[in-house]
């Protein structure tokens, strides 16, 4: 340490030396005496504790208690080291020694004599057992507290204390590992155990009527304790011989929660730590003590895989060790066993989820991020994860029963079921925290594991760590490098060791096998493990730098295809445009570099065939996934313009001109599915989308038509008609789903002077010219223009002049297409004509005073037979999306009738969209609102479940599926959990029964 | 393999079986059976046995894969029966689709979720069946008329008489199968028996029943008898119902036990009876789901002046009064946990998955909306006169099937309990069964009609 001649007075050179205030501490050490000032060796010592101030605070106190004690030191400087680098650790321990100051025996070093064993008097059986490497025993803690002493409890205390003492000593002078320091830890709680066991004996009556065991849970029964927690336990206990069980039971009752006690109240030596036996069978709300069998009876019929988990770590550590070990054997078999057991994948897989999610959680405001222990990748992740390799492992392999997490994951480690970089690196990330959460600890023996913000108490830390030049940076960078390398932990545990079970390694290394491998698979959710660990094999073969990447890609992606509905689908659609894609420079780069688009891009896969299929085409637009605003909805006006400009720049090509718009239309119906899928727009939004999507593509391949139609016109003159293309049906409402067709009517108006037949010939040709363009084969998902709706249906012209719509509807309509117009919207084309076609239509749909009753007779009837005949042979009614009970057509219905009533005299109500037409009918008093909040929400229902139905299959469907594993994944896609396939359809049958329930009152008005 | 499993496996080899049926229900209440051979029970433990549902009523239409049928090994009972020598067992079982989601058509399943939703709320769920049901001579005959095995009137113990042993053996053979029973006599009708079953938990009552029907079956055809469970087999003598005593427990408290309260009612069980109360015409169709059942709730007051009918007609709660629909019954001093109350609708035939499930929902919904109970009938209901009756606001339950089913459909308690699938369904097949019955002329029109008219 220099403390050079630079600093002119005593407080300078102080604080060069590392104290925080040097006039304090000069005055401090003047208090020690006048020896102290000028000795340099207890300077030296001070100055390489922790915290200096502290420990010089905590020697002046020791010494203003015990004067003799400054020679004492004096004259046995190993021991003062000892004493001082507690010290500076640990103001908790300082007050200890300052209250029993005999106990600085204990401190002694390696070869030092045994300790003064002058703990509270207790008759001289101390002697913290050997000396030097040799891990001491506890076992004469229990001697020393049973002699009979007047306030057991306050002796248990010091005695307790001046043991910790004693490990604390080795621990912060670096002389125990920290396997040994833990150990330590769970051994001394183990004598405190049973010491409280000796008093609560004394204390109880008939306390021989019972053989009472304590089982060590948790990090007790691991032998890898902190400083300060919880211990957990669970009481075993068997009647004495020929002692009644019952009243042994209520015994051992009393004993148990004489234990507890014992350990846990607060006397004037304060308290040990809280005993909890939570863990036992049933919990807070179980008997607190139970037999073996009961315990058995318990595990065999009812327990949990988190409770397997938790026995894991149990074992005997107090009262009756044969019983104990009795306990421990039998529940040992059951443990290994679990993974056999009933809902072990289920179970597995929530619990991994649970850790992926925790260890994901980006760090949060406030304490979380600065949580060693329950904080994202903080030690409960690390020692979670490795217990539940244990569990899926185990049972195969008993190499890799181990009770505590750093042996266990060493096991994991030369099993091959972890790789053996990886668990290096996590067993220092876990030792670091552990040892930062002792340093935390040891401060003021409290409970904690939340690492401070201020500067002195980081500097206490780093330099307990021995970083001494830049304590509070070197231990803020070392603890972010730790706890970065924990947080992919799941990565590295669970997904990566697949890929070296299908890697050609050295056969000298260790690797998982592969029906280790499979196994793995499948308790993550892959349905056919063979074959995902082909697809592995195939991705990350070779030495081409692609099958590097996707070496260190695939391990997250694994993980992310086994959240998605089907992981399988995803690893194989996966695989299917990595193939595609794979030589293609930014593909890779961008999934490795932004995550955020690897990840969505495996619940897409994963979810369904829709994009999986969209992708395959244009495996290019993967670059659309990388942030929400890419997938925001683009603006209708920038699509037309968009296509517009494609539709010019191909001129008389009216085939690739369409081709463009239709590479346009895939690209926004995949950005579309998307964002459904990500959840970013609601079913109401998507249809909107949809449908302008469809007409944005229409103009253009009217364009597209008219420009050809126009090239083959004698002279290239303009074309004699005018045209405009009306949106009728799904189209019209502004409700298509992904599979819709366009339901629409063609009119034209001749110019002034043009020939009538001549005007025809060309309308005609540019409405078949523009259905052929949309239906082309190509890889772009078609287009199919549907005119069926049109007058007089397919035995009518399919282009009509105003003046003919005039006529037919003057003469022939019918209430069923007054209804059908309803849906009538200008979509395409000459919009002056459009708007005049829709003039035209306004006094059909919208008939002054109402439609007459006889039309709502028919109506009804009408839709009556529909639902009689028009479903499929076979279709069960109450599972048809579009035509079945409480589906589209009953809400659509409902709504038309309500329109057809009073449109014309509530302009309100004049739009072609269902929803809108409801609300516009419950504000003006047509609808109660509770009934609108039925239809709604059937109808919403409904179309989600025909959207998510072609998502998922990539064909339309109208029926909610039959087959098991497809209602499944559509319940999926909707947000179901994969067990609830049968809850989405009791959901749709209980909304749908309800909607149907008001359409029979209101549309039918039974 | 879970300890239980590997008992079952065990007890194959012991007892040398040879056959386990595997039993579930349909909706209607019919028991079902899947025979396997002892080799395939391991499959079926971890995987479930594949049948195909299309063939059951109820499971029918919705699916068009397998369904999967997985043992229940809490349920394992050896199968007593001399036809089933040698050796036979059964297992009730839980009807799964292959995802594992639980079938929602399975009845089993709809009352383990309506337990599920009590426990939620802190409570189990006990019952206590009085079964009551008929001895015939000989097997039932198209156009034949039922004739009784004696003539014996309640609580008769007639010298060698064939009910006597019936019901001794009977008895033996329940209880070799592990289900207890409580008391036994011979009831108010010639040839009708009764057979009360220990309190248990609602599901082993249930699968207690089931198992109940068939044994009473077996027996009597083992000494040449017809046992029947039709609710009213007589125009002249009364029918069979199924009194069913219940209470809710908090872990090892009795719920409905309040001390010093009226009758040592709590406020949860005053509760439990006004949603009892409450919602007893929508579950009539369940709870009396026959059309044979209405001449059971309805043909007894009229027909036997004076002595009123056994059935409750009318919903409304008294202390030991037999014409009430709900029954409070008297409170034995310093046995708390005793306190319960007995629903008296309920026929042996009925399905009594579903039914439990449904009283139970109505007596949770009566906690959770603190409904409060009605004032006490004192009087013999049938005795008042309708307007009397009405006066004191006592409704009539549903008077035929027909009736039973138009109330149950407007009830969301009851499809909610019963879920959307078995609503539907039951619905449906009850209305194809009113429709049937309906275009039938009965005997009575040609008595009545053929020589007048």
């Amino acid at each position: 340490m220099g403390a050079g001649p630079r600093f002119r007075t005593t407080a300078g050179r102080l604080a060069a030396l590392g104290f925080a205030d040097g006039a304090r501490a000069e005055r401090l050490l003047r208090g020690l005496g006048p020896e102290a000032a000028d000795d340099l060796e207890l300077l030296d010592d001070l100055a390489t504790a922790a915290d200096p101030d502290l420990a010089l605070t905590s020697l002046s106190r020791l010494t203003d208690r015990e004067p003799g004690i400054s020679a004492a030191l004096r004259a046995d400087p190993g021991l003062r080291r000892r004493l001082l680098r507690v010290f500076g650790l640990s103001a908790a321990l300082a007050e200890h020694v300052v209250r029993h100051p005999a106990d600085v025996g204990r401190l002694g070093g390696p070869g030092s004599p045994g300790s003064p064993g002058s703990a509270g008097g207790a008759g001289g059986a101390g002697g913290a057992g050997g000396a030097g490497s040799t891990a001491p025993s506890y076992e004469e803690l229990p001697r020393a507290v049973q002699a009979g002493h007047e306030h057991p409890l306050d002796v248990l205390r010091v005695a307790y204390r001046g043991r910790l003492l004693r490990l604390a000593a080795r621990d912060v002078m670096g002389e125990a590992s920290l396997i040994e320091v833990t150990a330590g830890l769970a051994d001394l709680a183990a004598a405190a155990l049973e010491a409280a066991l000796a008093i609560a004996r004394a204390e109880t009556e008939d306390a021989g009527d019972v053989r009472l065991a304590v089982i060590g849970m948790g990090k007790c029964g691991a032998r890898e304790l902190n400083y300060i927690s919880d211990v957990d336990v669970i009481f075993v206990a068997e009647p004495a011989e020929g002692v009644e069980e019952t009243h042994a039971l209520r015994v051992a009752t009393r004993l148990a929660q004489a234990v507890m006690w014992a350990c846990s109240a607060s006397t004037a030596e304060g308290s040990l730590w809280e005993v909890d036996a939570g863990l036992r069978p049933e919990g807070k709300i179980g008997p607190l003590v139970r037999t073996l069998d009961s315990h058995l009876a318990y595990y065999r019929r009812w327990a949990k895989t988190w409770e397997f988990q938790a026995l894991l770590k149990a074992r005997p550590v107090a009262g009756d060790l044969e019983l104990g070990h009795a306990y421990v054997a039998a529940v040992g078999e059951l443990v290994w066993q679990a993974s056999a057991r009933d809902g072990f994948v289920e179970d597995v897989q929530a619990m991994r989820r649970r850790v992926e999610a925790h260890a994901r959680t980006n760090a949060r405001a406030g304490e979380a991020d600065r949580q060693i222990k329950l904080g994202p990748g903080g030690l409960r992740d690390i020692e979670f994860a490795v217990q539940l390799l244990q569990l899926v492992h185990g049972r195969t392999d008993p190499r890799l029963r181990r009770r505590a997490t750093l042996p266990a994951l060493a096991a994991l480690s030369e099993g091959g079921y972890v790789a053996r970089d990886d668990a290096k690196a996590l067993a220092e990330a876990y030792t670091f925290l552990r040892r930062v959460e002792h340093l935390l600890q040891l401060h003021r023996l409290r409970r904690t594991h939340v690492v401070p913000d201020d500067e002195a108490d980081l500097r206490r830390l780093g330099r307990g760590l021995g970083m001494t030049a830049d304590p509070a940076g070197e231990f803020t960078e070392t603890w972010k490098r730790h706890a970065r390398q924990a947080r992919r932990l799941h990565e590295k545990l669970f997904y990566r060791p697949l890929l070296q079970a299908v890697a050609r390694l050295p056969e000298t290394q260790a690797r998982l096998s592969p029906e280790a491998a499979a196994a793995r698979l499948e308790a993550l959710g892959y349905a056919d493990p063979e074959g995902a660990l082909r697809h592995i094999a195939a991705l990350t073969g070779g030495v081409s730098r692609r099958a590097a990447i996707q070496r260190t890609l695939l391990p997250v992606m694994l993980g992310w295809f086994a959240d998605a509905p089907d992981p399988d689908a995803g690893l194989l659609g996966f695989r299917q445009i990595s193939d595609k894609l794979g030589s293609t420079p930014w593909y890779l780069r961008l999934l490795r570099d932004e995550t955020a688009v690897a990840e969505r891009l495996a619940h897409l896969l994963g979810t369904g065939r829709y994009v999986t299929g969209l992708l395959l085409h244009a495996p290019e637009a993967v670059a659309m996934l990388g942030s929400p605003a890419e997938l925001a909805v683009r603006p209708a006006a920038a699509l037309a313009a968009e296509a517009a400009a494609a539709v010019g720049r191909h001129g008389a090509h009216a085939e690739s001109a369409v081709a463009a718009v239709r590479a346009l239309r895939r690209r926004e119906l995949l950005r579309t599915a998307c964002a459904d899928l990500s959840g970013l727009i609601d079913v109401e939004e998507v249809g909107r989308v949809l449908s302008s999507l469809a007409d944005v593509t229409i103009q253009a391949a009217l364009d597209a038509a008219l420009n050809a139609v126009r090239d083959k016109m004698p002279g290239g003159a303009d074309l004699p008609t005018r045209i405009a293309v009306i949106a009728m049906g799904r189209l019209g409402g502004m409700e298509c789903s992904y599979g819709s067709d366009a339901d629409v009517m063609f009119v034209h108006e001749p110019r002034p002077g043009a020939s009538e037949r001549e005007a025809a010939q060309a309308a005609h040709a540019v409405a078949e010219e523009l259905r052929r363009l949309l239906a082309l084969p190509a890889p772009d998902p078609p287009l199919h223009v549907d005119a069926d709706l049109r007058p007089e249906g397919r035995q009518g012209p399919l282009v009509r002049t105003l003046a003919s719509y005039r006529a037919y509807y003057s003469r022939w309509s019918s209430h069923w297409e007054a209804q059908a117009l309803l849906r009538a919207r200008f979509c395409a084309g000459d919009d002056v004509l459009g708007r005049d076609f829709v003039g035209l239509v306004d006094p059909l749909r919208f008939p002054v005073g109402g439609v007459s009753p006889e039309a709502v007779r028919e109506i009804r009837k009408l839709k009556a037979r529909m639902e009689a005949e028009r479903l499929p042979r076979g279709a069960d009614p109450a599972l048809h999306t579009k035509l079945g009970r409480g589906g589209l057509a009953d809400v659509e219905w409902t709504a038309q009738l309500i329109q057809l009533r009073h449109a014309a005299a509530v302009p309100e109500l004049r739009t072609t969209r269902t929803l809108e037409a409801l609300r516009a009918a419950v504000r003006e008093g047509l609808l109660d609102p509770a009934d609108e909040a039925e239809l709604a929400r059937a109808w919403r229902l409904a179309s989600r479940i025909r959207d998510a139905i072609m998502l998922v299959r990539g064909r339309a469907g109208d029926g909610v599926p039959t087959l098991v594993k497809e209602r499944t994944l559509v319940a999926r896609a909707l947000g179901y959990p994969p067990d609830g396939s049968e809850d989405f359809v009791d959901d749709y049958r209980r909304v749908t029964r309800r909607a149907r329930a008001v359409v029979e009152r209101v549309f039918y008005e039974d | 393999m879970d300890r239980q499993q590997e008992f079952v496996l065990r007890t194959l080899e012991e007892r040398d079986i040879r056959f386990i049926r595997l039993w579930f229900t349909d909706v209607l209440g019919f028991l079902k059976s899947v025979a396997i051979a002892p080799a395939e029970l391991e499959g079926a433990f971890s995987e479930g046995i594949g049948f195909d549902g299309s063939a059951v009523e109820g499971f029918s239409r919705v699916y068009e894969s397998d369904m999967l049928a997985k043992p229940d090994p809490s349920t394992f009972q050896i199968l007593p029966w001399r036809s089933e020598n040698p050796g036979a067992a059964r297992m009730f079982c839980d009807i799964l689709l292959p995802n594992g989601s639980p079938s929602h058509a399975d009845p089993r399943w709809v009352l383990k979720r309506a337990l599920a939703k009590a426990a939620d709320m802190g409570f189990t769920f006990y019952t206590h069946p009085e079964i009551e049901f008929f001895l015939l001579r000989g097997r039932p005959e198209k156009g034949g008329l039922p004739e009784p095995i004696d003539d014996g009137g309640y609580f008769d113990h007639t010298p060698h008489s064939a009910g006597h042993d019936f019901r001794r053996q009977a008895i033996m053979m329940l209880e070799s199968m592990g289900i207890s029973v409580e008391y036994s006599h011979h009831e108010g009708a010639p040839g009708q028996q009764e057979i009360d079953l220990r309190y248990a938990d609602a599901l082993t009552t249930a699968d207690n029943i089931m198992t109940f029907r068939l044994v009473m079956k077996e027996v009597a055809l083992e000494q040449g008898i017809w046992a029947s469970f039709m609710p009213k087999p007589f125009t002249r003598y009364p029918g069979s119902g199924m009194h069913t005593h219940m209470s809710l427990f908090e872990g090892d408290r009795n719920a409905f036990h309040e001390a010093g309260a009226a009758y040592q009612l709590s406020k949860t069980a005053r509760s439990f009876i006004a949603g009892l109360l409450r919602h007893a015409a929508e579950i009539t169709a369940v709870c009396n789901q026959w059309i044979n059942s209405y001449k059971r709730l309805w043909g007894g007051a009229e027909a036997i002046a004076g002595a009123g009918g056994e059935a409750p007609s009318y919903i409304c709660w008294g202390h030991n009064n037999r014409s009430a629909l709900v029954r409070v019954p008297m409170y034995k001093p310093h046995k708390g946990a005793s306190t319960r109350v007995e629903f008296r609708s309920l026929d042996s035939s009925c399905n009594p998955y579903l039914a439990f499930a449904l009283i139970l929902a109505a007596g949770l919904k009566g906690i959770e909306e603190g409904y409060e109970m009605p004032p006490e009938a004192e009087d013999d209901v049938w005795a008042l006169t309708s307007r009397e009756r009405r006066a004191l606001g006592i409704q009539p339950l549903p008077q035929s099937l027909d009736e039973a089913i138009s109330t149950m459909e407007h009830s969301e308690m009851v499809a909610e309990t019963l879920g959307e699938h078995v609503f539907d369904y039951f619905l449906r097949n009850k209305r194809a069964e009113w429709r049937e019955y309906r275009r039938r002329v009965t005997q009575f029109e040609l008595d009545r009609y053929l020589p007048v008219l």
